[in-house]
């Protein structure tokens, strides 16, 4: 693989991350809470592809583990709850938002630059950490936490956690070429317990409420 | 002591809660649940003592190869779960027996409730003993995910709510702080190059001033945010008043007097690494403020409240901030009293939890205007009322008081730190001295409000002496035994802690 | 001028250029249309269709209202003529085309919404409601359109160093390894993308093919065309969809396109190309049948969506270098 100099192969990461930082604004700019989930699923796909590609570049064998955790947790798994938890409430689209669509997307692109200039003074570490990578990290994980202050529906605010996690997962990739073994695999225990207590917990909450509108959710002030 | 008698303590000390946890969901009989839980706390306090020892002769502890990394501070915090976990099982004899009789959760459910609670305590035990930065995160969102369904547990719809707003508010807090972590190892990768060791706190103590300031800068603020979201600082502490008041007292007990203890003990050590790199003005400085904007905020609350459990919710913020102050401010009395204050709010207010779950059964009501009458009513749990409210209240005889003195002293003689205010001025301590003064006065005022009065006619009067009484009385008086005389034991290993804390 | 080519080269690459585009336009309508038929499980018609349907549409003799003006019959022409010469200023399958002397992406952008123009006017020239509705409909996305193509252009435009067409197609073309700078890139192609649905009226802005007056855009600016008029502007759409098409295909992923002027270089060049732009003909048919059309206050969000990502793009450019 000759062609595959270190200039291609950080090219490439950068286009991984940018893939990124795409889907999370598709997941923004998106009211349907099924196509929110498989945005998810894609941008799952793009990150385990970006990880995979830093592990064959890099020769760290345990980010492969890592990516296929990934895949299989967040690509099959956790989108197949979320796809049953809305079939079983039957929400299919976030009706009133409190910031509209463009809007929300232009606040996206401020936390994006927030992001690049608070990374700033991080110096580049090897050949493969362009400084872009950790600061779409950040960004993707500044989006997601706009985005669950936004966003009413329980559901979509899991999607927006989910994306925060992603965002870290790609900012440890791409700074640090993965974490220690026992950490990932930590977090993705975490990652997957919090899932699915998040999917009981919109059950229950459908059961008492009626809906899954956070905004019913305001019953206890001070 | 041996090393093997040392490792054998630490490897109960991981085991007895998980076994207990697994246990748990078999067994069949309440008897058997409390008797399994006995004695796993037991176990955990056991093997304490035989660390605690330890760690006093040899410094620190390491344990399966740097796995697992125990020194004073370390030992304090395990002191902490230790004892208020055995109150809290002690007392859980006769709540959950209560509970379970008048039906308002079915005995399968309290096989859960024992689960969960030892994966609680499992979670808080590895985060303080853990040497890796990441495997102290991942311990302290675990907690998190614990704790939702405990707090969630009586399946009202409030509880549905503070349980939801728990699990949002606390996992986004995290996830930035494993930013944080993230920046960490970068920077300690750099200097370090071994990948699976660098985020060990023992590799990152011996390098930590060759880490590059920036970044730490970086790494340390959003450690800060993601765990002093659990601690309850303001501004992240929306979740807390509502997850205190939803939740079963023993649960409330544990999360506001060990987890937040666990997380301030999660930002102490991220702190003690980077004052190295940094100047130890800035870490300081940042905890100072968000401690006094906490102290002052909570305060201000206390005098609003007509809930008497949200009360103590707002106290654990602002004893919480007070300990932060004192961390903040530095040097041997700050820290000695910000240590001191930790194992003191956690017994006060667990012992102020065991009473508000005792009244809340009898009287059925959160209201403190309903709650009239206490000593004819509930004389015990008056008693414990009492105790605590004026312990939280920061008056002697109780320890509360010479710990809140030590960090008023330490904030006196030498204020905030440099780079935030200017040097000399009095402005934080007389704004503490007066934000104390007003919480005193909302305490005293609600405390005498309920524990005083006639009773109200529909309400039985009457407490049966039972086992949740015992903790009770130990705690009330190991509050007034602290404050006229520290076992000298205790006292030694504060100052072993608080040298550790003092940035060099 | 360019070097080392004479004006017999110039002319004739000129009129080769012109002729590829008026030639393979139906073409691709034709594909999208046997795309779309195929993915629906139907036949469909061939892809050489809209062949016939032009020679029977030149056949035919034109009605023409009586309450129109001028403008109604010379429009078919300008639109025609306006959207040819923006054509000619997009390289197709020489990177260097003689013509770029006269105009960059200004005067592309500007040349399309000339036919644009007068398209509007000639909608509301009849004085039916219908041409008024599409009229308006379609002067909303154009105003819309405009800024994000032009700020998506630009993104690239930065990374080249210049406006021109063919330089940048011919500077990205001769760079080793892939595209420099992929975030900006990315976004760019993202808005650009959405930008070629809404000016070509595909779905999900607006439906080509729809029967119902009230749901059309395009369509109804043209309901009282026939004859020749009507074919000289379906051509001119048809054309206007290859421009939009070869411009993503050229500037975004240029190579195999003739850098120089040798006969092997041209005849790879021309087969590339046709590839390419079969291979996104594909790709919006397909999209066309995987989502809805859009009701008309989702467009413009739609539209805004495109809008901020050229604007991202834009400034990842200048956050990236700096």
């Amino acid at each position: 693989m000759t062609w595959l100099t270190p200039h291609i192969g950080t090219q490439l990461v950068d286009f991984g991350s940018a893939m990124l930082l795409l889907t999370c604004f598709a997941i923004v700019a998106q009211r349907r809470l099924s196509a929110c989930v498989d945005l998810f699923a894609l941008q799952s796909l793009f990150l385990a592809m970006t990880a995979a590609l830093v592990a064959f570049l890099t020769g760290t064998r345990h980010i492969y583990i890592a990516a296929a955790l990934t895949v299989v947790v967040k690509v099959i798994v956790i989108p197949r709850v979320l796809k049953g938890v809305i079939e079983r409430l039957n929400v299919t689209r976030e009706l009133v938002m409190k910031v509209n669509v463009p809007a929300s997307l232009l606040i996206c692109g401020a936390l994006v630059m927030i992001a690049f200039f608070i990374t700033q003074p991080i110096i580049p570490f090897g050949h493969l950490l362009t400084r872009d990578s950790l600061a779409i990290a950040l960004a993707i994980v500044l989006i997601g936490f706009f985005t669950m202050i936004s966003r009413q529906k329980a559901v979509t605010q899991l999607i927006a956690f989910l994306v925060m996690e992603n965002g870290l997962f790609l900012g440890a990739t791409a700074a640090t070429y993965g974490m220690p073994l026992i950490v990932e695999l930590g977090v993705f225990f975490d990652v997957l317990v919090a899932a699915l207590i998040a999917g009981i917990y919109t059950n229950r909450l459908q059961d008492a409420f009626d809906s899954v509108d956070t905004t019913h959710l305001s019953e206890l002030k001070e | 002591m041996t090393g093997q008698t040392v490792t054998i303590a630490v490897g109960l000390l991981l085991l007895a809660p998980l076994v207990a946890g697994w246990l748990s969901l078999f067994i069949k009989g309440s008897r058997w649940l409390h008797v399994t839980n006995l004695i796993s706390i037991g176990t955990l306090v056991g093997a304490e003592a035989i660390i605690a020892r330890a760690v006093f002769a040899q410094g620190s502890v390491t344990a399966f190869g740097e796995i697992v990394y125990i020194d004073a501070l370390s030992s304090i915090i395990l002191f902490i779960i230790g004892t208020v976990g055995l109150a809290c099982s002690l007392y859980m004899r006769s709540y959950m027996d209560e509970q379970v009789a008048r039906g308002v959760i079915a005995p399968k459910r309290l096989n859960l409730f024992f689960f969960l609670f030892h994966m609680f305590l499992l979670a808080m035990v590895l985060a303080t003993v853990a040497n890796s930065l990441g495997v102290q995160w991942v311990a302290i969102e675990a907690t998190t995910l614990a704790t939702t369904f405990l707090i969630a547990f009586w399946r009202r719809r409030e509880s549905l709510e503070a349980g939801w707003k728990y699990l949002i508010l606390c996992s986004v807090g995290i996830s930035l702080a494993l930013f944080g972590v993230v920046l960490m190892y970068y920077s300690s990768l750099r200097v370090l190059g071994d990948v699976s060791s660098a985020l060990n706190i023992t590799q990152l103590q011996q390098v930590a001033a060759q880490l590059d300031p920036h970044i730490l800068k970086l790494a340390f603020v959003f450690l800060f945010v993601g765990y002093g979201t659990k601690v309850g600082l303001v501004p992240m502490h929306s979740w807390l008043p509502d997850a205190y008041t939803e939740a079963p007292a023993p649960v409330a007990a544990m999360l506001a007097g060990v987890l937040e203890t666990v997380a301030v003990y999660a930002i102490l050590r991220c702190r003690g690494i980077a004052d190295q790199a940094l100047s130890p003005d800035f870490t300081g400085g940042l905890l100072a403020l968000f401690g006094l904007i906490s102290f002052a905020l909570a305060s201000f609350f206390i005098l609003l409240q007509h809930n008497y459990k949200r009360l103590f919710a707002y106290s654990s913020i602002e004893h919480m901030g007070l300990a932060m102050v004192g961390f903040g401010v530095g040097g041997t009395i700050g820290n000695f009293g910000g240590l001191f204050h930790l194992v003191n709010h956690a017994f006060a207010k667990s012992l102020a939890f065991f009473a508000a779950g005792n009244i809340h059964r009898r009287f059925k009501t959160v209201e403190i205007d309903q709650v009239r009458g206490l000593t004819t009513v509930l004389p015990w749990s008056a008693l414990a009322l009492l105790i605590s409210g004026l312990a939280l209240a920061a008056l002697p005889p109780f320890a509360l008081f010479t710990s809140e003195m030590q960090i008023v002293t330490a904030l006196g003689s030498s204020g905030l730190p440099r780079e935030w205010t200017q040097p000399g001025t009095k402005f934080p301590v007389v704004m503490l001295l007066l934000c104390s003064v007003v919480a005193f006065a909302g305490f005293l005022y609600r405390i005498t409000t309920m524990v005083w009065g006639t009773a109200p006619k529909d309400v039985v009067q009457g407490e049966r002496w039972s086992v949740g009484h015992i903790p009770i009385i130990l705690l009330g008086a190991v509050l007034v035994g602290f404050c006229l005389a520290l076992p000298v034991s205790l006292r030694q290993f504060f100052e072993m802690a608080s040298t550790l804390l003092v940035s060099r | 001028m360019i070097k080392d080519q004479s004006i017999l080269q110039a002319i004739a690459i000129t009129l080769a250029q012109a002729i590829v585009l008026i030639a393979v336009s139906p073409a691709i309508v034709g594909l999208i249309r046997k795309v779309k038929a195929r993915l629906q499980c139907r036949q469909g018609a061939g892809i050489f269709q809209p062949y016939a349907d032009l020679r029977k549409l030149f056949r035919k003799q034109p009605v023409v209202s009586t309450t129109t003006s001028w403008i109604f019959t010379a429009t078919p022409y300008i639109v025609f003529a306006s959207t040819v010469t923006a054509g000619l200023l997009v390289p197709v399958f020489a990177s260097q085309m003689p013509l770029n002397f006269a105009g960059n992406i200004i005067a592309f952008v500007y040349l399309l919404a000339l036919g644009t123009f007068f398209l509007i006017l000639a909608g509301l020239d009849a004085g039916s409601s219908f041409g008024g509705t599409g009229s308006s409909r379609e002067a909303i996305v154009a105003s819309l359109t405009e800024p994000a193509m032009i700020m998506a252009i630009f993104a690239i435009a930065l990374t080249a160093g210049s406006t021109n067409l063919s330089t940048i197609v011919h500077k990205t073309a001769l760079l080793q390894g892939i595209v420099t700078d992929p975030s900006s890139h990315l976004m760019a192609l993202a808005a650009l993308f959405i930008v070629t649905i809404a000016e070509t009226g595909r779905v999900p802005v607006d439906n080509p093919a729809t029967h119902l007056e009230l749901t059309m855009i395009h369509e109804a600016m043209v309901l009282e065309y026939s004859g020749r008029y009507l074919a000289l502007i379906e051509w001119a759409s048809g054309i206007k969809l290859l421009v939009f098409l070869t411009l993503i295909a050229n500037v975004f992923a240029p190579w195999g396109i003739a850098t120089s002027l040798t006969p092997t270089a041209l005849s790879v060049g021309l087969g590339v190309y046709v590839v390419k732009v079969a291979g996104l003909a594909i790709l919006i048919g397909t999209i066309e049948c995987m989502f809805a059309k859009l009701r008309l206050f989702r467009v413009t969000d739609l539209l805004g969506v495109a809008f901020i990502l050229a604007l991202l793009g834009l400034l990842f450019f200048y956050i990236l270098r700096g």
